[in-house]
């Protein structure tokens, strides 16, 4: 198996409350698509595996961006980031950061839809195809100008993914102070402190 | 003073005209050199929810069509007992004749509705209305 991979490295920021790490297969390689995407004129495309090479550089740093019905794009609905792409395979995959914090709504669908519902679609600008008379266009060159997470039937992949991690830092730091309120532990300062305060209180009433 | 408004009016016509020509020649050469070079502007791997609901739309409609004009040629055949003339026109474009050919449907005077959605299947939605469409018109799915 050949990996090509890329990635952007943020700092790590243990906890960050909007940062919730996802992964996902964007698209698949040297396979035609399931369906005609939007833009192809009724086409399939197969987006080579060298196009997809060339174009990893312009994936990392776009945002994922979603629509309401989570049926497509919606450029101006930009809720995460891609930090890393590879090719496995014949698989695309990405990873990055949803920002849960500002988008509370994407992070709830994707915990609470159906294992395996939701899929990715990538966004092309300035693509080249090599037959545009053939059935099915294949691009040979492209430039990745966004992706999106939506119901896996409405990608033109069927095989594309896309899941967020089990769960976040900021939880288990969240949840912490939480339990700490809920069963506080002793401390022994304040112990020494409330038997000093009673021997004083006992003096007092004694005079 | 009416010849000079009437030959304004000449002109005005004669110039929307031109202007028309001209935006549908421009539209034309635009698209003749976005085939030429094979660029794309912008390509979503997302289905087109409303183009695809569009063209289901059409779907439909085009069935219902063929499954009336079968139902006229049923009553045609109960009334006069005989079996009405076959439509005049029977060309179908040679690519779907072969397209067919290539599924297995080799006669094209006695197609079957099922046999023929199994040999769509394959298409796009456009492309399974064009063929419906051709056959329609040549008579052959009635």
């Amino acid at each position: 198996m050949k990996l090509e991979a890329m990635a952007v490295h943020l700092p790590d920021v243990s906890g960050h409350p909007n940062r919730a790490p996802f992964s996902g297969v964007l698209t698949l390689v040297d396979e035609p698509s399931t369906k005609p995407p939007s833009g192809a004129r009724g086409h399939r495309v197969i987006l080579t595996r060298a196009a997809a090479l060339a174009a990893l550089p312009s994936l990392l740093g776009m945002a994922v961006d979603y629509a309401p019905a989570w049926d497509g794009h919606d450029a101006r609905r930009k809720c995460g980031i891609i930090t890393h792409a590879d090719v496995e395979g014949k698989r695309l995959l990405v990873a990055g950061y949803l920002y849960a914090k500002d988008f509370p709504e994407v992070e709830r669908q994707m915990r609470q839809c159906l294992p395996g519902s939701m899929g990715m679609s990538w966004e092309l600008a300035d693509a080249h195809v090599e037959d545009m008379r053939a059935e099915v266009w294949t691009l040979t060159r492209a430039t990745f100008t966004g992706a999106a997470i939506l119901l896996r039937d409405k990608a033109a992949y069927r095989d594309t993914s896309f899941e967020l991690a089990p769960t976040r830092c900021r939880t288990f730091a969240a949840s912490a102070p939480r339990a700490t309120r809920e069963a506080p532990a002793p401390r022994p300062n304040e112990a020494r402190k409330e038997s000093t305060w009673k021997v004083r209180q006992e003096k007092a009433w004694a005079r | 003073m009416g010849t000079l408004s009437e030959n304004f009016e000449r002109m005005a016509i004669r110039m929307e005209a031109a202007a028309s020509l001209f935006e549908r020649t421009v539209a034309m050469l635009e698209e003749r050199e976005s085939a030429r070079s094979g660029e794309v502007q912008k390509i979503v791997a997302a289905v087109e929810t409303s183009r695809e609901n569009e063209l289901l739309r059409k779907l439909e409609a085009a069935e219902q069509q063929i499954a009336e004009l079968q139902a006229q040629i049923g009553t045609q055949v109960g009334t006069h007992g005989e079996v009405p003339a076959p439509s005049a026109r029977k060309t179908v474009p040679a690519t779907t004749t072969q397209f067919l050919a290539k599924q297995g449907i080799s006669t094209l005077e006695s197609i079957e509705a099922g046999a023929l959605d199994a040999a769509l299947t394959g298409l796009s939605l456009e492309q399974r209305i064009a063929v419906k469409a051709q056959l329609l018109r040549a008579g052959l799915a009635g």
